[in-house]
């Protein structure tokens, strides 16, 4: 079907949306994609898993929306390989985290985003990015010594005569605070939340 | 070669350097201080989002609407050069000061926000920063200074193998503004030269990705664990020593995991990870607990520096 898809056909909407997102940089670069496949060729995910960047593009070019229910687009590094090679200037890697934008306003892989809630907290909580809490019995497995070093990171930072301190003022993260929450975001962490714990309630 | 501050720089604070790698922020400032460099720390600038934007978390609009209070605080400082410890920072907030910049939609809609919510001291107005000239990479600058390293050098480290490891958000994202390559990235190899030493310069994998991945690492272990085994195995058959990095979350997947890696790999890996301004401290005579901050390492520094030899006059 889509070797009969002209330029004006419908399908082009879906590449449309993607130029059109805010986070897109590349102007009408999807539109330009010649499916060389160097982006896959490079891919770190591609050598190791069955993620294709080049099919990613080839989808979104077709309107082929399953994407977006696809495995596989979680499994991009962000490393930006196939971005800076890219004969045409596209960037399957922004195609990507646009993807996943989409994929979230219609709620669809919020199990994917509900292990790095954390990254959200962090912010309402001391305004910066901090690791995860629910990853720290896994890095303290497979890291010797992490636990005890992070135990003892005050002692250090003082040794290295490190100011200002760690933590922000309470104005700053006030501040901080009321940015992400007139931008939505505290709105759409919530619902994420919610959404999470009302399923693994179920299940249990 | 674009134009390269000196001045007028706010040096920007990295989450993971401050709780992972703290040493690395000392050893900016020992550098920066040894080269002349004027710059200033704010204790109100905050973190670029990048950890929860590249786990999909922040969208655009929350990471610029952030970015544009970081920005604001810059200018009032009269520091409008950022200057970045963290190669996901500096790709962050270049994009950021290029979309507010660039898409009217999307500057209005922030400030417009800040507008209705008290928050108007915050507006960011077109070409308030640039990306080109205003937003920087600690190599950046080390970069335009590199001639004069050579004058502040104590230690000769020229008798370790040494590699460099360019974290793509420096060297990928931005690639009109990288200096030293893209595809075969040398501006570290560059500056360590200035250091009296000579790097391997390219090899395998030289331009791959430290396989951390972000969501990656957390949530699919194998998927990135095997990615940065394709690096460190190829890091291990130039027998290197020291592989010097620019980012520090690439810095955390090679010395916080290189041991998880040998066990999967049934191999042993003996490098040391330093940050490029780590090592350029070292090399000019830097503490190794009160600059280098070696008790953040995982990979013991001196498992491979077990003394230092003053260069020869």
């Amino acid at each position: 079907m889509s070797s009969h898809q002209k330029i004006t056909d419908s399908p082009i909407d879906f590449a449309v949306e993607i130029i059109n997102d805010v986070k897109n940089s590349k102007e009408e670069g999807v539109l330009k994609c010649v499916q060389c496949g160097m982006c896959t060729s490079t891919c770190p995910a591609a050598r190791h898993s069955d993620y294709n960047p080049r099919e990613i593009i080839e989808r979104v070019l077709d309107g082929d929306e399953t994407i977006l229910k696809d495995d596989n687009i979680w499994n991009c590094f962000y490393c930006y390989t196939c971005h800076s090679v890219c004969p045409v200037g596209n960037s399957v890697c922004e195609v990507n985290q646009i993807l996943k934008q989409i994929a979230i306003e219609n709620g669809i892989g919020y199990e994917k985003l509900y292990e790095y809630m954390g990254f959200a907290d962090s912010y309402f909580t001391a305004a910066i990015g901090a690791i995860p809490e629910i990853f720290f019995t896994d890095i303290d497995r497979d890291v010797p010594g992490w636990w005890d070093f992070r135990q003892h990171l005050d002692e250090i930072r003082q040794e290295l005569e490190l100011d200002p301190p760690l933590m922000p003022s309470e104005e700053v993260i006030d501040e901080v605070s009321k940015i992400l929450t007139i931008t939505g975001f505290k709105a759409k962490i919530e619902k994420i939340r919610a959404s999470q714990e009302a399923e693994n309630e179920e299940r249990s | 070669m674009k134009n390269v501050p000196d001045k007028d720089i706010l040096l920007f604070r990295s989450c993971l350097v401050s709780v992972e790698y703290p040493g690395v922020e000392a050893s900016t400032k020992f550098v920066f201080d040894k080269l002349g460099i004027d710059y200033a720390i704010s204790d109100k600038q905050t973190c670029c989002t990048g950890l929860g934007h590249y786990s999909d978390v922040f969208d655009q609009i929350d990471t610029s609407a952030i970015g544009a209070r970081n920005f604001k605080i810059a200018r009032e400082m009269g520091r409008p050069n950022l200057v970045m410890m963290c190669a996901t920072c500096y790709a962050i907030n270049k994009k950021s000061v290029k979309l507010l910049n660039k898409k009217d939609d999307l500057r209005e809609h922030i400030n417009k926000l800040f507008d209705e919510n008290g928050l108007s001291h915050l507006k960011y107005e077109k070409d308030d920063l640039k990306p080109t000239e205003n937003i920087f990479h600690v190599v950046d600058i080390l970069y335009g200074k590199k001639d004069e390293i050579k004058y502040h050098i104590k230690y000769d480290l020229s008798d370790y193998t040494i590699a460099t490891h360019h974290g793509c958000h420096y060297c990928k994202v931005h690639y009109e503004d990288t200096i030293g390559g893209v595809r075969d990235p040398n501006i570290m190899d560059e500056i360590i030269e200035e250091c009296g030493c000579k790097t391997i310069g390219f090899y395998d994998h030289k331009r791959a990705t430290c396989g951390t991945g972000f969501r990656q690492r957390y949530s699919n272990p194998d998927l990135s664990f095997t990615a940065t085994a394709d690096k460190m195995n190829a890091i291990a058959d130039e027998d290197v020593d020291i592989l010097v990095h620019l980012c520090p979350n690439c810095h955390i997947q090679f010395d916080r995991y290189q041991h998880l890696i040998g066990e999967r790999e049934g191999r042993k890996f003996k490098a040391i990870h330093l940050n490029i301004t780590q090592f350029i401290a070292l090399a000019m005579g830097g503490d190794l607990d009160k600059v280098i901050g070696q008790k953040a390492h995982t990979v013991p520094i001196n498992s491979i520096i077990k003394e230092l030899k003053e260069v020869e006059k």
